[in-house]
């Protein structure tokens, strides 16, 4: 059947009465997915469907004053980002598992931190194995459907959201400090360790939480890093990816193909169908 | 203006409609391939709705000191005067005392007032472009694109909805076109993987958050009241605001079941969800989020594909 065959299969569906929607795969109700056609396709090809939107979004508060008369990291800052993060991956769970999920894909990260709270938003798509009964509840990752069919064709397997995060008051130079280094290019050594460590403890948190859900490794982390209020010298730090681990007993290799495109990436086209529009 | 009746659209609009050449908003690579699946643009078609707006609506003083002791009592004279929709929630203090300054009650509730005016700009907006396309006996609609943006001050908002009517030669003309925000390729492989595009489905949730104090506390960063201890409505520092977090995740499971109702047994492809927040007062949000995405229905059961090969390309 060609392309064009099937798009007046398509168009006799839609006006057809609305009572025959679905019922071809036997869909109990809608299913909504933030996936694209692209994807959808991918992971179908590799034995999964999308079931669900599904969401996590937690606000946890930070108290007044932390942010002022210190330097170093701001620790309730931190805290208040693992419990924001470990919280609304649990909603995000509970959502996928009610939809009848068995793990979430392409999980968008929104984080924004505020002198009194930090809030994290986790949007992913809900998927089950096609055509199973029962669905287990297995992972939640950032990663995209084409990351996840090359990871788990790789014998990898998706765990869990990894994130840390440092919140650092970057400490001032001491009037003595400051007069010695006028006029010379030199390290300051205070800004240098200051944001060293702070992205350290970022990485150091991450892993941590990898290590708690006993990941092997943590792939495709993000690292974001800006100021964390309106003063240049409150900076954060916040480093997340997807804890994976080994499910075959060694890594496989994908072998790809090696392809030469020969083809520029706008779409050739046949000028006579523009004639046979058009004389139409 | 009736969205419904064709012969009220604007004079200009039905000339347009009636002759001379056709216009089209695909780039020149999705109208190739519109016309590779056999859909012949037939003309860009579009719809507008322009609302008297306003995010707010006066709720008076809910929640602190006596103004809260009769909205909670007697079912209030200070809450919202239209009704809550399928959500709302109330929070009390455990404190105990009065005062001026001291949130006594706090609500959760849907903003309904709000989310049936985004209804109607939006629904008058896509009926109007779905209209056009009628006019011109199309099949559907492709490539929509559906704005919202503000206009003249900040009191009006216009609604725009505009994408390309396409006729499929060959096959029945539906008694209302489908309409897609998809187009060219992404519309082919939707059609190729057994899905046939219905109708934007769009729909925006809103629920506004009047704190109460431990909520107030919380968002201002005090810890005040840490004296009696979580468990009696101390607030300690740092930890979850359960307040904001039930309203988040009211406002996004009211989008999605207001999307899924529109659904039937059919799917939600491509959805985007956007969210908002407009902080009123200290301690009074109000959260927003919109839900878009084309309803599409299986009408062939999903060929199964050969496992992609994964490349490396050398340009």
């Amino acid at each position: 059947m060609t392309l064009r065959d099937e798009v007046c299969q398509a168009v006799t569906a839609v006006a057809s009465p609305a009572h025959a929607a679905g019922d071809a795969a036997g869909v109990a109700r809608g299913t909504t997915s933030d996936l694209t056609i692209d994807e959808t396709l991918l992971l179908h090809s590799a034995g999964w469907e999308p079931v669900d939107l599904v969401f996590g979004i937690s606000w946890w508060s930070i108290p007044w004053g932390v942010w002022q008369w210190t330097t170093g990291e701001v620790q309730e800052a931190s805290a208040a980002f693992t419990g924001a993060v470990s919280h609304a991956a649990k909603q995000l769970r509970q959502s996928c598992e009610q939809s009848g999920g068995s793990g979430v894909l392409g999980v968008e990260v929104g984080v924004r931190v505020s002198s009194h709270h930090v809030s994290i938003e986790l949007t992913g798509t809900a998927v089950r194995r096609a055509g199973a009964d029962a669905h287990r509840f297995e992972f939640v990752s950032d990663l995209s459907a084409r990351d996840f069919v090359l990871l788990t064709r790789a014998g990898w397997w998706p765990l869990g959201l990894a994130a840390g995060a440092s919140f650092v008051i970057a400490p001032r130079r001491t009037a003595r400090e400051w007069a010695a280094q006028q006029g010379q290019n030199v390290e300051l050594p205070n800004l240098t360790q200051a944001l060293y460590l702070a992205r350290e403890r970022a990485m150091e948190r991450m892993q941590q939480s990898g290590a708690a859900m006993k990941a092997e490794g943590i792939v495709a982390v993000k690292l974001r890093e800006g100021k964390a209020s309106s003063s240049a010298r409150v900076i954060q730090f916040v480093a997340i990816g997807t804890g994976v681990r080994l499910r075959t007993s060694t890594h496989r290799s994908v072998s790809p193909e090696m392809v030469v495109p020969l083809d520029e990436q706008v779409r050739a086209f046949d000028v006579r169908s523009l004639r046979s529009a058009s004389a139409e | 203006m009736a969205a419904t009746a064709g012969d009220e659209l604007p004079e200009a609009a039905t000339r347009r409609l009636a002759g001379g050449a056709w216009s089209s908003g695909l780039s020149v690579a999705d109208f190739a391939s519109c016309l590779d699946m056999g859909m012949e643009p037939v003309g860009y078609v579009q719809g507008y709705a322009v609302l008297q707006w306003s995010w707010f609506m006066a709720t008076g003083g809910f929640g602190t000191g006596l103004g809260a002791g009769l909205a909670g009592i007697g079912g209030g004279w200070s809450r919202p005067s239209q009704g809550h929709g399928q959500y709302v929630e109330q929070w009390q203090c455990p404190h105990g005392f009065v005062s001026a300054e001291h949130r006594m009650y706090g609500a959760n509730y849907e903003l309904t007032w709000l989310e049936q005016s985004w209804a109607m700009g939006w629904g008058l907006a896509t009926s109007r472009m779905v209209e056009e396309a009628k006019q011109l006996g199309a099949s559907g609609v492709v490539g929509v694109v559906d704005p919202m943006r503000p206009l003249v001050g900040g009191s009006t908002v216009e609604f725009r909805a505009s994408g390309t009517a396409v006729v499929v030669p060959d096959a029945p003309r539906p008694a209302t076109p489908f309409s897609t925000y998809l187009s060219g390729q992404r519309l082919a492989k939707l059609i190729e993987a057994g899905f046939a595009p219905v109708a934007v489905v769009a729909t925006l949730s809103a629920v506004r958050m009047l704190g109460y104090c431990i909520t107030h506390y919380q968002l201002a960063g005090s810890t005040a009241g840490s004296w009696y201890g979580a468990g009696a409505g101390g607030v300690s520092g740092v930890g979850p605001v359960d307040q904001v977090n039930r309203a988040e995740a009211a406002a996004r499971r009211l989008a999605r079941e207001r999307v899924r109702a529109q659904l039937g047994t059919d799917i939600l492809h491509g959805a985007t969800l956007e969210r908002s927040e407009r902080e009123i007062g200290e301690g009074d949000l109000s959260i927003q989020c919109t839900l878009k995405g084309t309803r599409a229905r299986r009408f062939k059961d999903f060929d199964p594909l050969p496992d992609a090969t994964p490349v490396v390309r050398l340009a």
